[in-house]
């Protein structure tokens, strides 16, 4: 019996110890980010100090400020979840319900754009945009979004989509509804639910991209995620600001994922069902 | 007499019908190529575009550097890439990198799965935590952990290490210490992931087996490796699937932390794609790297799909 215990307890603490190893660094940045900068480079690191928001003010208000960051990932993330909702709405439709000639080639495909390593959209994107007068601007950026954000869009809306009885639609058609209507009217309220969650996902993949980012920003547009990089140089690094900037580029992700929390699954393996992709 | 009368009037109902039906599947068919339309569009001109212009691209010298040498090469890129020992040593970084995390992920999550489905209490507090991770940005994730963790001495990891008696470590610094760095933040990230797919196939699992199992005397070993890991492995092999190709084109999880340094030795064959092209500004032959990985992805994913049908 004792020796059950102590298996019990051994496994309780490796789980702990699990829980505590995801925990730590997050609960770690905000507790940095209420630091001076010299609390944080104290050793052994303080767990007990006295809180400030002295890096908050600096990061949002100070010079160099980020909000000119916050709102760029904000249009950003914004943008391309309109634009991709817009776009991926009647596709997904049109790849559940419908009946057409190449309809499984269609579904396909689209999981197939998935397999293109990013860098290779890069690359040329990069030149086409250059020769445009396109790069440092927001629609170049969301442009590009659309190369992930419109897959995993389709088909997370196709699984949803596919969940509604064939019912509601017929009965609309009896009624002499168009099948624009239709859609508009019956289908769509039928699957707010599963719009509500794409949402959610294509915001959360948008605002945390990074390598499209990167190579497309410039003084105009340029998102927290690569604004970050401001706040260690070679020379030095702003601790306490660093961390305060991260917390703020956590914030709206974290809310978002747990407020999705159930879904969350779902959303990680979409597609991955019917054939491979990746998020 | 009869029966004529009974066809006629069948043919008669039948010929309209089949017009009208062909005219609405004329009109669906209208309907969602509209409805289809602007996503491929968009699709191609992102996607598929692009790839075809890469590979055009791979067949140029394009150096942004030196404009004056520019101009069609062919097939030199290639034959430059098979000579290029960064690119031979790139590979390999990729396929350790790739092979460890999807390897690591795998077992921790499935271990730590099946703990805290034997859990009465407290899943709903994994639920949560393991979301965290997940949501978060590579990048941000990356600086966090090259700065506050991973930091010298005042780092949590290194902290620990110094108190573990092993003493302070050069974490980032240190080639090998640096591809250990980069592999572990990688997993933490993403173990999650794997965690809360296996724990959602395992509560999906029917009871009544493992009853069955249990009377016939089967060991808590057996029940697992004759039970649940069958039951399993479609799941395990979607999150091998699913976390191989991310590995294979992550960026800024390594970007943000080594920026494949020290020298190359945490340089994946996608993060030296980047730095040729955009660093060095060597985009012909940067074009030729990305290709060369768009290969090796098929090449693994096509094994990796087989291994999925083979049962």
């Amino acid at each position: 019996m004792t020796a059950k215990r102590l298996r019990i307890f051994a496994l309780l603490a490796i789980s702990m110890m699990f829980l505590l190893a995801w925990a730590f660094p997050i609960i770690w940045s905000v507790l940095n980010s209420l630091k001076t900068d010299s609390d944080v480079l104290a050793y052994p690191p303080k767990l007990v100090f006295a809180p400030t928001l002295e890096a908050y003010r600096d990061v949002l208000f100070g010079s160099g400020s980020i909000l000119p960051n916050l709102l760029s990932s904000v249009i950003i993330s914004v943008g391309t979840t309109i634009v991709t909702m817009l776009m991926a709405v009647p596709a997904a439709y049109a790849l559940a319900r419908l009946r057409f000639r190449g309809k499984k080639f269609a579904g396909f495909y689209v999981l197939a754009t998935q397999m293109l390593p990013p860098v290779g959209i890069i690359i040329p994107y990069f030149l086409v945009l250059r020769n445009i007068g396109w790069i440092d601007t927001y629609q170049g950026i969301i442009l590009i979004y659309l190369s992930f954000s419109l897959p995993f869009a389709i088909w997370l809306l196709v699984s949803y989509f596919e969940d509604i009885p064939f019912e509601m639609e017929e009965a609309a058609y009896l009624d002499g509804a168009s099948r624009l209507k239709t859609l508009w009217r019956i289908i769509i309220p039928q699957v707010r639910g599963g719009i509500a969650v794409t949402v959610v996902f294509v915001f959360l993949n948008a605002w945390n991209e990074f390598l499209f980012a990167v190579v497309l920003s410039g003084n105009t547009v340029r998102p927290v995620t690569v604004a970050m990089f401001n706040f260690v140089s070679v020379e030095q690094t702003l601790w306490a600001k660093l961390a305060a900037v991260s917390v703020l580029a956590m914030l709206p992700v974290v809310v978002l994922g747990v407020v999705a929390q159930k879904h969350i699954v779902k959303g990680l393996t979409v597609g991955a069902v019917k054939g491979g992709g990746r998020r | 007499m009869a029966t004529t009368a009974v066809t006629s009037a069948g043919i008669a109902s039948e010929a309209p019908r089949s017009d009208f039906g062909r005219v609405l599947a004329q009109r669906e068919r209208r309907f969602a190529a509209a409805l289809l339309a602007p996503a491929f569009l968009a699709l191609l001109a992102t996607t598929t575009f692009p790839l075809l212009f890469l590979v055009y691209t791979s067949a140029f010298r394009m150096d942004l550097a030196m404009p004056f040498t520019n101009g069609f090469v062919g097939f030199e890129n290639y034959q430059v890439l098979l000579s290029d020992e960064r690119f031979w040593t790139s590979l390999l970084v990729s396929l350790v990198y790739t092979g460890s995390t999807v390897a690591l992920q795998v077992i921790i999550g499935l271990a730590l799965a099946l703990l805290v489905m034997d859990m009465k209490r407290g899943q709903g507090c994994f639920r949560v935590i393991a979301i965290l991770p997940v949501v978060l940005s590579p990048a941000v994730v990356g600086m966090i952990w090259r700065t506050f963790m991973l930091a010298p001495e005042f780092g949590i990891v290194d902290f620990l290490a110094i108190n573990a008696g092993l003493g302070s470590k050069n974490w980032l610094g240190d080639p090998t210490l640096a591809m250990v760095s980069v592999i572990a933040i990688h997993t933490w990230q993403w173990t999650p992931f794997a965690f809360m797919v296996l724990l959602a196939s395992l509560a999906s699992l029917p009871e009544d087996i493992y009853e069955a199992a249990r009377l016939d005397r089967a060991s808590a070993w057996q029940r697992f490796r004759r039970i649940t890991l069958p039951l399993l492995r479609p799941a395990i092999v979607m999150v091998i699937i699913m976390r191989t190709m991310v590995a294979l084109t992550a960026f800024a999880a390594i970007f943000t932390v080594t920026a494949g340094g020290p020298g190359t030795a945490t340089e994946i064959l996608n993060l030296y794609a980047y730095r040729k092209s955009f660093t060095e500004l060597s985009i012909g032959y940067g074009s030729a790297l990305a290709v060369a990985l768009l290969i090796v992805t098929i090449i693994i994913s096509g094994i990796l799909f087989a291994m999925r049908r083979a049962k």
